[in-house]
């Protein structure tokens, strides 16, 4: 027999009917129907932490929607643990956590231990095991001396900490993650990807991650989907993604006599900025070492930086190429 | 048992929250002791320029509108997640937060909100019940004492049903509609009188649509001794449960409707 995995999706379909507004002339307004996925199938095995990418609109949180049982698909099947999610949601939202980057599951003007309490009441956690695993995650998280605080006292980052183990007081097996470092300063960032590696580790806790961030993405996910137009596009490592796109290098570089002017092919792209000068090529067209005795030929260099280029330019590229 | 204490915990974090703002609350309180006590008036003027109304005395009347009032700011009152707060729920997307724990939607609505500030129309209700319970001279049992809770309790119930109307309509059109207010409010303003001083197409709405007429006018009418269309007893006593089927049809329908929820976007 065909070992399952943890979670299986196959040929997924979902479209929303969409009113447009009514025009001028018109009794009612077109009816327009968007298709959020388009047969997309994987798998993720127990213990995973993967990032699914995308650009705006591509059924990203659509897919986390279905999995987590809120929606149910035109097509398709979903097992998790060997169960169908929108089939018998309560049993399934027992083993799942889900943190909306932009939406609150917390009560907003009470302190968040009550906000713990009345979630240890709705998923009927026995106490012990509450007080144990509410002084793990406060722990981890570092929340222990804002219990008291009312939620709507806290800021951003903070909250995002607080939302973070409200969803994962019932230890979940699976965790949903919807854009949550949208609107973090860096500290905070750096506080949840910690975090969210250490649930991880310890817990073997599943966690699929939706971001625009891909400074999150590099540093947490080995593995990747990329979504476009309701279609998974790749599925694979991030590394071995980028080393696909990652075909341009940007030089900085600065001559001993401010006015060197080196003489580059046409192709390279070369603009002045003071006295340094900023070079963009394409790896393909040359070699680092011929770029260098080109570079030399024009003077003695005080300063040079070869950089690639940053991940978002990489990601905004690939993007381009697959047409989204 | 076990959904009862969540709904008691969820409660008592409401009005905590609602106390937070402890001038706001008072101000907003005062306003509904205002609004309700206006209402009351418009009673008191009928009462006074007409001294009755068919078969109903000054005292019948009161008893009338007191019951309206305390049943249907009851509900208003414990049931604010269906009659207040679910249209901006679907709206804003925060019913999906709802859908992530493992208790049943309907439960979790309940116990979403709670409208303390209500008590005030709750108490005018109350005073009007016993003047009215004075004047009209009831002589009261066990039996009539518990008739009448039972008449709040199923009005309670039709109340949260037709209030369920809006919500199914809004899941499927996700803005809020508000047709059903005919039913609701409207209701609560046409039934704080008897039935009886309708013309027919309302009498018929209602009895058999919103039977406002079946879940406190009969068992009113009796407790006053003046039975509606002169029902036996047993009626006064059976109708009022026509309160709790139409939020029994009413929360099927909405499980129903549940499914066909679509979220809004990220």
């Amino acid at each position: 027999m065909e070992e399952k995995s943890f979670i299986e999706v196959h040929h997924l379909s979902k479209s929303f009917q969409v009113r447009k507004k009514r025009e001028k002339g018109h009794w009612r307004g077109e009816k327009k129907t968007i298709r959020a996925l388009k047969d997309v199938s994987f798998s993720i095995d127990q213990g995973e932490l993967v990032g699914y990418i995308g650009p705006n609109g591509a059924g990203k949180s659509t897919t986390v929607k279905i999995l987590s049982g809120i929606l149910t698909p035109d097509a398709g099947d979903v097992r998790i643990d060997g169960q169908t999610p929108w089939k018998d949601r309560k049993e399934h939202v027992k083993r799942i956590g889900v943190v909306f980057g932009q939406r609150m599951q917390l009560w907003w003007d009470v302190p968040i231990l009550d906000s713990y309490s009345l979630l240890r009441d709705i998923y009927r956690l026995n106490d012990a095991d509450y007080t144990k695993r509410l002084h793990e995650l406060t722990e981890a998280l570092g929340l222990g001396s804002l219990l008291r605080t009312p939620l709507r006292q806290l800021s951003l980052g903070q909250r995002m900490r607080a939302e973070l183990c409200g969803s994962l007081l019932h230890r979940p097996r699976i965790l949903f993650l919807d854009e949550p470092t949208i609107g973090l300063d860096a500290v905070s960032k750096l506080a949840l990807r910690d975090f969210l590696k250490w649930e991880n580790e310890t817990h073997h806790t599943t966690i699929l991650l939706t971001t625009h961030d891909m400074e999150d993405m590099a540093a947490l996910c080995s593995r990747v989907m990329v979504l476009g137009r309701g279609q998974k596009l790749y599925d694979g490592s991030l590394s071995a993604l980028l080393r696909e796109h990652d075909r341009t290098r940007s030089v900085e570089i600065r001559y001993d006599t401010p006015d060197c002017m080196p003489s580059l092919p046409p192709s390279v792209r070369m603009h002045r900025e003071g006295d340094t000068l900023h070079l963009t090529y394409a790896t393909c067209d040359f070699s680092t070492s011929d770029l260098l005795s080109m570079l030399q030929k024009a003077g003695a260099i005080r300063e040079m930086t070869v950089q690639p280029q940053s991940i978002d330019y990489l990601i905004a590229d690939m993007y381009r190429e697959m047409g989204l | 048992m076990d959904t009862i204490r969540l709904y008691i915990r969820s409660m008592g974090i409401l009005i905590k929250s609602q106390l937070q703002y402890p001038l706001s609350f008072l101000l907003q309180t005062l306003a509904q002791l205002i609004m309700e006590g206006g209402e009351m008036l418009a009673v008191i003027l009928l009462v006074d320029r007409f001294d009755h109304l068919n078969q109903w005395s000054a005292g019948d009347l009161y008893f009338f509108f007191g019951l309206m009032s305390v049943t249907f700011y009851l509900s208003e009152c414990f049931g604010r997640g269906i009659t207040g707060n679910f249209p901006s729920m679907v709206r804003t997307g925060q019913l999906d937060t709802l859908l992530l724990r493992p208790r049943g939607i309907l439960t979790q609505v309940m116990c979403s909100a709670v409208d303390p500030r209500r008590i005030t129309c709750i108490a005018v209700g109350t005073v009007s019940l016993i003047i009215g319970s004075r004047m009209a001279h009831i002589r009261w049992s066990p039996a009539r004492a518990l008739l009448l809770a039972e008449s709040i309790a199923c009005g309670f119930w039709l109340i949260l049903g037709l209030f369920l109307i809006e919500a199914v309509l809004c899941i499927h059109s996700v803005k809020s509609v508000e047709i059903a207010n005919a039913l609701t409010y409207g209701g609560r303003s046409a039934c704080q009188y008897p039935i009886d001083a309708f013309p027919r197409p309302l009498r018929c709405l209602f009895t058999v649509i919103a039977p406002f007429a079946l879940v406190m006018h009969i068992p009113a009418s009796h407790i006053l001794g003046k039975p509606l269309f002169s029902l036996p007893a047993w009626v006064a006593y059976v109708s009022p449960l026509s309160g709790i089927l139409v939020f029994g049809i009413m929360a099927f329908a909405f499980s129903r409707a549940m499914r066909f929820y679509r979220s809004v976007g990220s």
